[in-house]
């Protein structure tokens, strides 16, 4: 991978790393066709539902404290500011700090569209940083400024001899990628490009970046990371400007889902040589170990490590076998990003659940550095195989498969999915913290919650008997990849 | 009374669209008919021959200026003979989207009831080739069912014209828009005549006039009037009467069949300078 932080674009998740958003076969189809790179993504001739990147790239960066956001587009383009304002203030809550962060619109009108509004958008960053003296400006194109060749970076870049602090143009058209994760990258490609320092000379650092969503499980890794003479810098939600600045300077970079992480750390190791951890995740216990282990190995911590591992293992494993029999042969579906659904399918195969069809909503081939994800190559190396579809949030497609299959259990990680499912009368669990299958303790608390799930069915029983889902029979029996045509290209 | 013909007009830039348009206007304007000129390009030069210079504020200047709630009488100026000028308007070169502004502007002339029963004639005079929906506005929705196309002999306003019909198929097939022929307005190339009507009719449509090349019409616009202003006995003033005549009784609306680069190709070697290409002299 060459990355060119001169320019404040960066190439989509299609372009860069060959990511689509539709197929149907099985795993070891997907995985192979990744590997040989024969691999052809379909589209889909009905789309039920999407999800713009800019919300995904501004949700990231507006986490970050005490910064501003400056929305360039029609008022409905920044709708997301609300909600990404109440969460960062909850997030922060939580924590105990505050954060300042403003989200601003700019609420293009057609005058604006026709004309072009650079000179309000001048207006609009000077006001801004006169008004909430944030530590840095991150000012974010839309698809009506894109399409009209509105020209961001000048601004951005005049403006910068008048403002002490970082101003960045943020390039996320929704329309130039299907796949949101794109959003992840180009707040990564922001943050490194606009804000990231190289390392200072003779610092010696004992600082690991972890990337990650919400750091819900902030203490406990702060105290893992102890025993290991290890500090780990949470990124994005609540870090600092200041910390960001520094991040070059890190012993190892990781991440608690690939998908988020990997721009970051394959850059932050291409350029500044910070090694990016690059293994299965921590989720179950193989991944906990083999993420640790491959830490140990990267930051020559190994022998901490391993003891580390040993004790652990004394306290949890008994308890996690012991719930396993209980778990042994039940069947399940899951839909989740795809740094989660091939992570997740893992343990639950740990667990002695059988998958039956796992959906990532989008697929990429290779990471930046050229391989096969991790958590691919791992179920290949164990011969463990599935019926996977990739589709991006197509609920449509994911109802049809839990028709079809009847499992004991759907999981997802996004909002709304598991609720469908529940009201189709499908036990579901909501794996909505990143953390919730983290590491030995949490693994043995998610096989609880599976079990909880299974044990008592009748909320699921008794609302699917009171809901009529839109669907109709007709679909039912349709093959879930009716809808997908192959691309032309 | 006979129904409103609106008419888009369309060519490569620099062709002469808005010098043959206004011209055009003159002759109808003669022969009693009541006719709108709507400038389609943001430089606003369109009804300046019609206005004797370029004094009209744009659609565009004036809705950002003073909102939406205008008055016809802001935006429409009355020119030569009593023709109605509008002028579209639009961004400065380089920033925002001309495109959108002829769209925004078409429709507020509508809203502001600027299509009244006495006018004869609506021309669009758009500007250069058709490069996005924005400039196809004035075929769309009904608006101009009749367009010509102005070119020359020249290999680029052939190409240009040629990438014009391809739009007018595409809004044809649902519309009625339709193509009423070709204008030249003449480079004095060689063959030219010869050329544009084989052209033509590779189109599926026909050589509605040849304007001929008279330095009065340079003339005529250098004192910001049309050649029947100007100069109302020359040649070229009732060149410009014939067009007009040819204009009001063409009845051969076709639509066109663009051809493929490489059979433009080969009628331009028919007919080009080719066997001349030696012997070229300026």
């Amino acid at each position: 991978m060459a990355t060119n932080l001169n320019s404040s674009n960066v190439a989509t998740r299609e372009n860069r790393i060959g990511s689509i958003t539709g197929y149907i076969g099985s795993l070891k189809d997907l995985a192979s066709q990744s590997e040989c790179g024969t691999l052809k993504g379909c589209s889909r001739c009905f789309s039920q539902s999407s999800s713009c990147l800019s919300m995904c790239a501004l949700g990231q960066l507006s986490a970050i404290r005490d910064v501003a956001i400056i929305h360039h587009g029609p008022a409905g383009c920044s709708v997301a500011g609300a909600g990404t304002y109440y969460l960062d203030k909850v997030m922060a809550k939580k924590r105990g700090v505050t954060n300042d962060t403003v989200y601003v619109g700019t609420d293009m009108n057609e005058n604006d569209t026709i004309f072009g509004s650079t000179e309000a958008l001048r207006k609009i960053i000077l006001e801004v940083n006169k008004r909430y003296s944030p530590k840095a400006i991150f000012v974010s194109s839309s698809c009506a400024t894109g399409i009209i060749g509105e020209d961001i970076d000048s601004i951005v870049d005049e403006v910068k001899e008048e403002i002490d602090v970082p101003v960045i143009a943020v390039h996320c058209e929704g329309f130039k990628s299907r796949i949101w994760a794109t959003g992840f990258d180009v707040s990564d490609h922001a943050v490194l490009s606009g804000i990231v320092k190289p390392p200072r000379e003779g610092i010696k650092s004992n600082k690991i970046n972890f990337k990650n969503f919400y750091e819900s499980a902030r203490p406990e890794i702060i105290e893992m990371f102890k025993e290991f003479d290890l500090e780990p810098t949470f990124l994005y939600c609540n870090s600092t400007v200041e910390e960001l600045s520094h991040i070059s300077e890190a012993v190892a970079t990781t991440c608690i889902c690939g998908t988020l992480g990997n721009y970051l750390g394959n850059v932050l190791e291409e350029k500044y040589g910070v090694p990016y951890v690059r293994s299965i995740n921590q989720c179950g216990i193989v991944g906990f170990e083999a993420w640790l282990r491959e830490i140990g190995k990267v930051t020559g911590r190994s022998e901490k490590i391993e003891k580390y591992i040993e004790e652990q293992r004394a306290i949890y494993l008994p308890k996690i076998e012991e719930v396993k029999k209980e778990l042994k042969g039940l069947t399940a579906v899951l839909g989740m990003g795809p740094g989660y659904t091939f992570e997740v399918s893992r343990v639950l195969d740990e667990l002695g659940i059988k998958v039956v069809w796992a959906l990532a909503w989008h697929y990429d081939k290779k990471y930046e550095n050229g391989d096969v994800p991790p958590s691919m190559k791992y179920l290949l190396d164990n011969n463990i195989d599935f019926e996977a579809s990739v589709a991006d949030q197509q609920n449509f497609e994911v109802m049809n498969i839990l028709n079809k299959y009847k499992p004991d259990l759907y999981l997802s990680r996004h909002p709304g999915s598991t609720v469908w499912a529940i009201k189709n009368g499908t036990p579901s669990v909501y794996v909505a913290d990143e953390y919730m299958i983290f590491g030995y303790k949490h693994t043995l608390e998610f096989a609880y919650t599976i079990l909880d799930s299974i044990r008592n069915r009748s909320f699921e029983e008794n609302l699917a008997k009171r809901t009529k889902l839109p669907y109709t029979d007709w679909w039912y029996k349709q093959n879930v990849g009716k809808f997908l045509v192959q691309d032309k290209t | 009374m006979a129904e409103l013909r609106q008419i888009a007009i369309y060519g490569k830039g620099g062709i002469g669209k808005s010098t043959t348009t206004q011209n055009l206007t003159a002759g109808l304007v003669e022969h009693g008919k009541k006719v709108m000129v709507v400038g389609c390009d943001p430089k606003a030069d369109s009804t300046r021959l019609l206005l004797g210079g370029l004094a009209q504020k744009t659609v565009l200047d004036t809705i950002r200026e003073e909102g939406e709630d205008i008055s016809l009488d802001r935006i429409m100026k009355e020119g030569f003979g009593g023709t109605k000028c509008v002028e579209s308007g639009g961004p400065e070169p380089g920033v925002g989207c001309a495109g959108r502004g002829i769209i925004t502007s078409i429709n507020m002339l509508e809203n502001l009831g600027a299509y009244t029963d006495d006018l004869d004639y609506v021309f669009y005079d758009v500007l250069g080739d058709v490069v996005c929906g924005g400039f196809a506005m004035p075929i769309r929705e009904g608006k101009a069912k009749e367009i010509y196309i102005v070119a020359s002999g020249e290999m680029m306003a052939l190409y240009a014209a040629n990438n014009i019909s391809k739009g007018i198929q595409r809004y044809a097939r649902t519309g009625g828009v339709r193509l009423g022929g070709i204008i030249c307005n003449s480079r004095n190339v060689d063959r030219e005549l010869d050329l544009l009507r084989a052209f033509s009719k590779e189109l599926g449509t026909k050589l509605l006039y040849f304007v001929p090349r008279d330095n009065v019409v340079q003339h005529a616009e250098i004192n910001k009037k049309t050649v029947i202003e100007y100069k109302p006995d020359s040649n070229q003033a009732q060149e410009y009467r014939n067009l007009a005549q040819a204009v009001i009784e063409n009845t051969d609306f076709v639509i066109p069949t663009p051809m493929t680069q490489e059979r433009l190709e080969e009628i331009l070697m028919e007919y080009g300078m080719m066997e001349l290409s030696d012997d070229y002299k300026i």
